[in-house]
C-alpha cells in the first residue's frame, strides 16, 4: 500500500468534483475489494474520496419513467440489505440469490451495490504484480492466457485477457436486464443498460466498464417483470460457500398460463467471461417452445457450441451446459429440484 | 483406566477458553513490548537464479525508514544452524519464488511496507525448474537412509501371479498449513540475550536453531510462546523470519516485530509435497493380500531433502508376505516441503486405502470384510506385538453407528432428486510415542488453600495442552481444577517434546504426573509418617503445615516401550452426496472412530478429531496449491484461492473413541490424537464418491470438474 489522501464528500456534487481533477483519485465505499487490492500494490490510487455518507441507499418502487413499475436500488445501499429487502425477495428472488450466493455475511455487510458491479476480476495473474497482466499493467502481456486458466473464460476473450468478471450479483442483473443509473462528473444523470455497462477485454482490458473516470453510480433499476415464480440462480464453485463461480447461471422463465409454452426466457451466465454474459442464443431458442427439458437441453448445446476454451478450462462447456439446463429446470419448478 | 472420582477422562471445557475469547491471551504480536519497529519483507520475484543488483536508495530516503538489510548487509548466520527452508540473506543466490531478499525496518508497518515497495531489484534469472509432471522422469534415489527401499519377500512375483491386482497411481497436490495466526516474531535484545515471542511448536527446539543461527549460546536466546494460533507443522521446525527478526532488532538497536502476510506464508513456512504414489495389490479370489506395494515419487527444494513418509501405512497397516515402500525425490524451486499434519500418513492413506476400496470392488467384497480378512496379528514391518491395535473395534463400532448396512455395495444405485448418495469407509493409524519432557511442580499453601503450579516449556497449539495439564495435576495432587495453574510456552522453563507427532499429550501428561507423583513420595517420605491409605499431596501440605515445596522431574518413556508396536488406529466413514449435473460434492456425514489409549478430555478430544477430519475433507475435495510452471510461482496465495472447508461445505461431524488402558505404551496408555485425525479421511471421501457416482477420482482435490 502506497501513500494516499483520504477525504470524506458531503454530496454526490463534491464527490464528482473531487475526482473530475485527479486521474488517480478513487471513490471509496465499502472498500471489500479496492483496500484489499491496494494491500497487494495492484491498485495505487493516490486519493481516496468516501462517499458512504452520501443518500444513495434507498430501495424504493419507481413510479415514472421507462421502468416505471420496477424497483430502484441506491447504489451505496448495501448487498446484504438489497438482498434482504421484502420487495426485492419478493419480486426479483434471482437478485436476492445471487446476491446470497456470492462472498460472505461480513463482506455483504460491507459492500455496497454500486462497488459490486465494480468488483475486478479475481485472476491470480491480475493479483501479483511479479506477473505480467495487461489489465493491471497494459502492455505486460496476459499470464492467464497459456499459464493456470482453470478459473477463465471460454467467451469473449481476446489475447490480450482472458479473466473472468466474479459478481454474482451482476449476473443476476443482467438476465433482468436492469439499468445503471450514473451521475457525470459535470453533474448530468444518464442511464447505461446492463448489457453495455461491462466490456469485453478486446484491446483494452484495462478498462473494465465504461463508466468514465469520476462517473458515480447512483441507482440500478429493474424493470418490471413476470418472473418471480420461475427464476433460479446456480452457482458451481469449488465450495459450497465464499468461493468465486467456476460458473453461474441466472436463469428466469414466463410460462403462458395456458400449458407449458415459454413465454419469455433470460439466460445470463457468470464465470464464463469478462463481462455477465447473456445467453441470447439460448433465449431465442427457447421462446414459443414447450418448456422441457428435451429443449433446454438443446438450447444449452446452441449456446455453448460457441464456447472456445482455454487448456485448462475445458471443463467449462460441458459444466455450462448441464448447469443451463439444471438451472432452467429449477426455474420451471419455482426453485425447487 | 478412566476413574469416576477423577478430572482425567471428562469433557471440561478448556481452562484458556475465556481469555481467547475475551481476547486477553497474547499471542505472539500482542505483547506489549515498548519502543518497537516493525519489519516487512521483501521477495524474489523469479524462481531461480542470482539477484544482480538491489537498488535501495529511494527506499532509504522513504520517512521512518531505519534499516534496509539484504544479502549485502547482513551478519553472517550459521545456515545449517538448523532453520529451515534457507531464506537467511546469505548470498545472491534465489531458490524459489518469493524467497526472502530482505527486510525493511522503519518506525512504522505502514511506513515499512511503503519502503519495500520504492525497492528496485535485477536479476540473472534461471529457468526454473517447476514442473513436477515433468521433473519426476528424473527423480532419483532419497539421501535420508529411513527412505531406502524395503523390501519384504518377493512383491514382483506375487504381482505376476495374482489372482487378483490392483495398480494404480495416486495424485495428491501441493497443500499449505496456513494456520489462522501467520507466523509472527516479536525480538527483544537485552544486552546479549534475545527475547523471541515466537509461536513455537518445539520450544527448545526453536531456541537452539536460533541460537546457532544466529552464532550465539543457547541460554542467550529465550522463547516465549504460551499461545499459539494452529501450527500444523508449519511452527514445528523454525524458518529464517525468526531469526530475521533478531538480526533487524540488533541492528536498529530497538525491539522488532514482523508478521507475514498471508500472501507471504506460501513460500516462507514450508509445504506438503506434492507426491505420486504408485500402489500395487495383489490378493486371492478370497481377498487375502499377497502383494503390497507402495512406491512415491516426490520433491524437495533445490538444496535440501525432505520426504513426507507415504508408505507408513502400509507398512503396518495390512498382513502381507510381500510387501515393498520406495521413495524417489527431486529437486524442485520451490521452499523446502516440511511436516504437515499426518505427515506421510494423511497423503499414505489417500492412496493405500482408495486402493484396498478398488480391491474390494473387483473382489466384490464389502470393503470392511477386506480389511478384516487382512488384519496383522503383529506389526508386520518389525515383527513386534502390537502395545494395543483398535482397528477392527474401529471399523465395527463404526459400522454399527454409522449404519453402514444401509450403503448400496454397486455404485451410482443410490439417487435422491438431482444427488448421487454414497458410503465411504478407511481406516488410518499414527505412531505413539513418548518423548522425554522434564517438569516442576511447585505447592503452596495459604491456610487451608493449596495452590499448585506446573511449569515446562511444553506447546499448546490451541488443542487444549493447558486444560489436560490442569487435569493431570489436580487429580494426581488431590485439587480441585482451579487450584492448579499450568505454565508453559517459554524456554526459560524445564526443557520438554514439542507439540508435533502427537507427542505432545504423551510426553507432558506423563511428566507431569509423574512430577505430582514424585512430589506426593517426598512429601510422604519427609512426614516420616506411614499411612494406611496413600494421602494426596495437597492432605500432606496441610497436615504437615508446609508453606512451599517444589520437585522437579526429568520424565522418560518406558524402556519396555521399545518391545512393542505402538500406534493409535481410526476407522473413517463419509456419507457424500455428489450434485449429478454440477459435480458439486457434499460430506452429509462424516464419523470417525479412533482408539488412541487414555483420553485425557473427551471434549477437546472432539475438537482436535474432527478439526483432523475437516482438514481430510479440505484434502479430498477443495485444498491445492497450484504452482505455474513457468514462472515457479503460486497462484494460490489467499483464502481466496486456496480453498479450505467453509462451514456450508460441512456436515454431521461425530467422534467415537475406543475405551482401552494401554500401559505399554507407556504409563498414563496416551497415544495421541494430533495426527491420527487426518488420516484416512480423504480415502473415506474418495471412496464414497466412488460408491455414489462410480467413477473413482485418484487425483486430489476431487473438485466438480473431474466429476463431470
Amino acid at each position: 500500500m502506497r501513500p494516499f489522501t483520504y477525504t470524506r464528500a458531503k454530496d454526490p456534487a463534491a464527490a464528482t468534483q473531487a475526482l473530475a481533477g485527479n486521474p488517480t483519485a478513487r471513490f471509496l465505499a465499502g472498500g471489500t475489494n479496492l483496500i484489499d487490492l491496494m494491500k497487494e500494490d495492484v491498485e495505487r490510487p493516490t486519493a481516496l474520496v468516501d462517499i458512504t455518507n452520501l443518500s444513495l441507499a434507498e430501495i424504493k418502487p419507481i413510479t415514472a419513467g421507462a421502468s416505471k413499475g420496477g424497483l430502484s436500488i441506491g447504489g451505496l445501499g448495501k448487498n446484504t440489505e438489497a438482498a434482504n429487502h421484502p420487495l426485492v425477495r419478493q419480486h426479483y428472488p434471482l437478485l436476492s440469490q445471487a446476491i446470497l450466493a456470492g462472498a460472505s455475511g461480513q463482506i455483504r455487510n460491507m459492500a455496497t451495490n454500486g462497488g459490486n458491479l465494480l468488483q475486478r476480476t479475481r485472476c491470480p495473474y491480475f493479483y501479483e504484480v511479479s506477473m505480467p497482466c495487461n489489465k493491471r499493467a497494459p502492455g505486460s502481456g496476459c499470464g492467464a492466457l497459456e499459464g493456470i486458466n482453470r478459473l477463465h473464460a471460454i467467451f469473449g476473450w481476446s489475447e490480450k485477457c482472458v479473466a473472468v468478471y466474479p459478481s454474482d450479483m451482476a449476473i443476476a442483473l443482467a438476465a433482468l436486464d436492469a439499468v445503471v443509473r450514473v451521475r457525470t462528473a459535470s453533474g448530468q444523470e444518464r442511464s447505461i443498460p446492463f448489457a453495455d455497462f461491462h466490456r469485453l477485454p478486446g484491446n483494452t482490458p484495462e478498462q473494465d466498464t465504461n463508466l468514465a473516470h469520476g462517473e458515480l453510480i447512483t441507482a440500478i433499476d429493474l424493470p418490471q417483470n413476470r418472473f418471480a415464480d420461475r427464476s433460479y440462480y446456480l452457482k458451481v464453485r469449488d465450495r459450497a460457500s465464499y468461493a468465486f463461480a467456476l460458473l453461474s447461471v441466472a436463469a428466469a422463465l414466463e410460462v403462458s398460463e395456458t400449458g407449458n409454452r415459454i413465454v419469455q426466457a433470460r439466460i445470463a451466465m457468470g464465470g464464463v467471461a469478462h463481462k455477465p454474459w447473456r445467453a441470447l442464443t439460448a433465449e431465442k431458442m427457447l421462446i414459443g417452445q414447450e418448456a422441457t427439458p428435451a429443449n433446454f437441453k438443446r438450447a444449452a448445446d446452441a449456446e455453448m457450441a460457441a464456447a472456445q476454451p482455454l487448456e485448462h478450462n475445458k471443463f467449462k462447456v460441458e459444466l455450462g451446459n448441464r448447469s443451463i439446463v439444471l438451472a432452467l429446470q429449477m426455474a420451471l419448478n419455482g426453485g425447487k429440484a | 483406566m478412566q476413574d469416576k472420582n477423577k478430572l482425567t477422562g471428562t469433557p471440561v471445557s478448556r481452562i484458556d477458553g475465556i481469555a481467547k475469547v475475551t481476547g486477553k491471551a497474547a499471542y505472539s504480536t500482542d505483547y506489549p513490548v515498548k519502543n518497537l519497529a516493525y519489519a516487512v519483507l521483501f521477495k524474489s520475484t523469479i524462481a531461480a537464479g542470482t539477484i544482480r543488483s538491489i537498488d535501495t536508495a529511494a527506499a532509504e530516503k522513504a520517512p521512518g525508514v531505519l534499516a534496509i538489510i539484504t544479502h549485502q548487509n547482513a551478519p553472517k548466520l550459521n545456515v545449517d544452524g538448523g532453520i529451515r527452508g534457507g531464506a537467511l540473506l546469505q548470498s545472491p543466490e534465489i531458490e524459489f519464488h518469493g524467497q526472502h531478499i530482505g527486510l525493511v525496518v522503519a518506525e512504522t508497518f505502514e511506513q515499512a511496507r511503503h519502503a519495500a515497495h520504492l525497492i528496485s531489484v535485477t536479476y540473472d534469472r534461471k529457468e526454473p525448474k517447476a514442473d513436477f509432471e515433468k521433473l519426476m522422469k528424473n527423480a532419483s534415489v532419497p539421501k535420508d537412509k529411513d527412505k531406502a527401499d524395503a523390501k519384504r519377500g518377493d512383491v514382483k512375483a506375487a504381482l505376476r501371479e495374482a489372482e487378483i491386482k490392483v495398480e494404480e497411481v495416486y495424485e495428491t497436490p501441493i497443500e499449505h498449513h496456513h494456520p489462522l495466526e501467520p507466523h509472527a516474531t516479536i525480538a527483544e535484545w537485552t544486552g546479549d540475550r534475545v527475547t523471541l515471542y515466537n509461536s513455537s511448536q518445539i520450544v527448545n527446539g526453536a531456541q537452539t536453531a536460533a541460537a546457532k543461527t544466529l552464532n550465539i549460546k543457547p541460554e542467550q536466546v529465550r522463547i516465549v510462546t504460551p499461545y499459539i494460533g494452529g501450527g500444523f507443522g508449519s511452527k514445528g521446525g523454525q524458518w529464517a523470519n525468526l531469526v530475521l527478526t533478531a538480526v533487524a532488532a540488533r541492528q536498529v538497536n530497538r525491539p522488532v516485530k514482523l508478521a507475514l502476510t498471508r500472501q507471504q506464508m506460501v513460500n516462507s513456512v514450508g509445504l506438503r509435497q506434492r507426491n505420486h504414489q504408485k500402489v500395487s495389490l495383489a490378493a486371492t479370489k478370497d481377498g487375502k493380500l499377497t502383494a503390497l506395494a507402495h512406491e512415491t515419487t516426490t520433491h524437495g527444494a533445490i538444496k535440501n531433502e525432505f520426504i513426507e513418509p507415504c508408505g507408513d501405512c502400509s507398512k503396518i497397516m495390512y498382513d502381507t508376505p510381500n510387501s515393498l515402500i520406495t521413495y524417489r525425490i527431486v529437486p524442485m524451486n520451490v521452499i523446502l516441503p516440511t511436516y504437515t499434519r499426518g505427515p506421510g500418513k494423511s497423503t499414505g492413506s489417500f492412496a493405500l486405502e482408495s486402493a484396498m476400496d478398488e480391491l474390494a470392488h473387483k473382489l466384490k467384497m464389502d470393503p470392511i470384510e477386506l480389511r478384516l480378512k487382512n488384519e496383522p496379528e503383529r506389526d508386520p514391518s518389525n515383527g513386534k506385538p502390537w502395545s494395543s491395535r483398535t482397528t477392527v473395534q474401529c471399523l465395527q463400532v463404526g459400522a454399527k453407528a454409522f449404519g453402514w448396512d444401509r450403503r448400496k455395495p454397486e455404485p451410482g444405485q443410490n439417487q435422491q432428486g438431482n444427488y448421487l448418495i454414497g458410503y465411504g469407509v478407511s481406516c488410518g493409524t499414527y505412531p505413539a510415542h513418548q518423548r522425554p519432557t522434564s517438569a516442576i511442580v511447585k505447592l503452596k499453601r495459604t491456610g487451608n488453600d493449596v495452590m499448585a503450579t506446573v511449569e515446562l516449556a511444553a506447546a499448546d497449539l490451541g488443542t487444549g495442552t493447558y486444560t489436560i495439564l490442569a487435569q493431570t495435576a489436580a487429580d494426581a495432587l488431590g485439587l480441585p481444577l482451579n487450584q492448579v495453574k499450568v505454565v508453559i510456552g517459554d524456554s526459560d522453563l524445564p526443557p520438554a517434546a514439542g507439540a508435533v507427532g502427537s507427542v505432545g499429550a504423551s510426553s507432558y501428561a506423563n511428566a507431569v504426573n509423574d512430577a505430582c507423583q514424585k512430589i506426593t513420595d517426598e512429601l510422604l517420605a519427609r512426614s516420616g509418617k506411614q499411612f494406611f491409605a496413600r494421602p494426596t499431596a495437597s492432605q500432606l501440605m496441610l497436615s504437615e503445615k508446609l508453606t512451599d515445596f517444589q520437585t522437579r522431574i526429568d520424565a522418560k518413556p518406558l524402556e519396555s516401550a521399545e518391545e512393542y508396536s505402538a500406534h493409535s488406529f481410526n476407522a473413517n466413514f463419509a456419507e457424500v452426496a455428489v450434485n449429478r449435473f454440477t459435480g458439486m460434492v457434499r460430506v452429509n456425514r462424516f464419523l470417525a472412530v479412533t482408539g488412541a489409549g487414555t483420553i485425557l478430555n473427551p471434549k477437546t478430544a472432539r475438537s482436535q478429531i474432527i478439526g483432523g477430519n475437516i482438514w481430510g475433507i479440505g484434502m479430498a475435495l477443495t485444498e491445492e496449491s497450484v504452482v505455474d510452471p513457468r514462472w515457479g510461482n503460486f497462484v494460490t496465495r489467499s483464502f481466496a484461492d486456496y480453498h479450505v472447508p467453509a462451514n456450508l461445505d460441512i456436515g454431521a461431524m461425530e467422534a467415537i473413541f475406543i475405551r482401552e488402558d494401554d500401559q505399554k505404551a507407556n504409563r498414563m496408555g496416551i497415544k495421541g490424537i494430533g495426527e491420527v485425525g487426518i488420516v484416512g479421511v480423504a480415502a473415506a471421501v474418495a471412496n464414497a464418491i466412488f460408491n455414489a457416482t462410480g467413477k473413482r477420482i485418484r487425483e486430489l482435490p476431487i473438485t466438480p470438474d473431474k466429476l463431470l
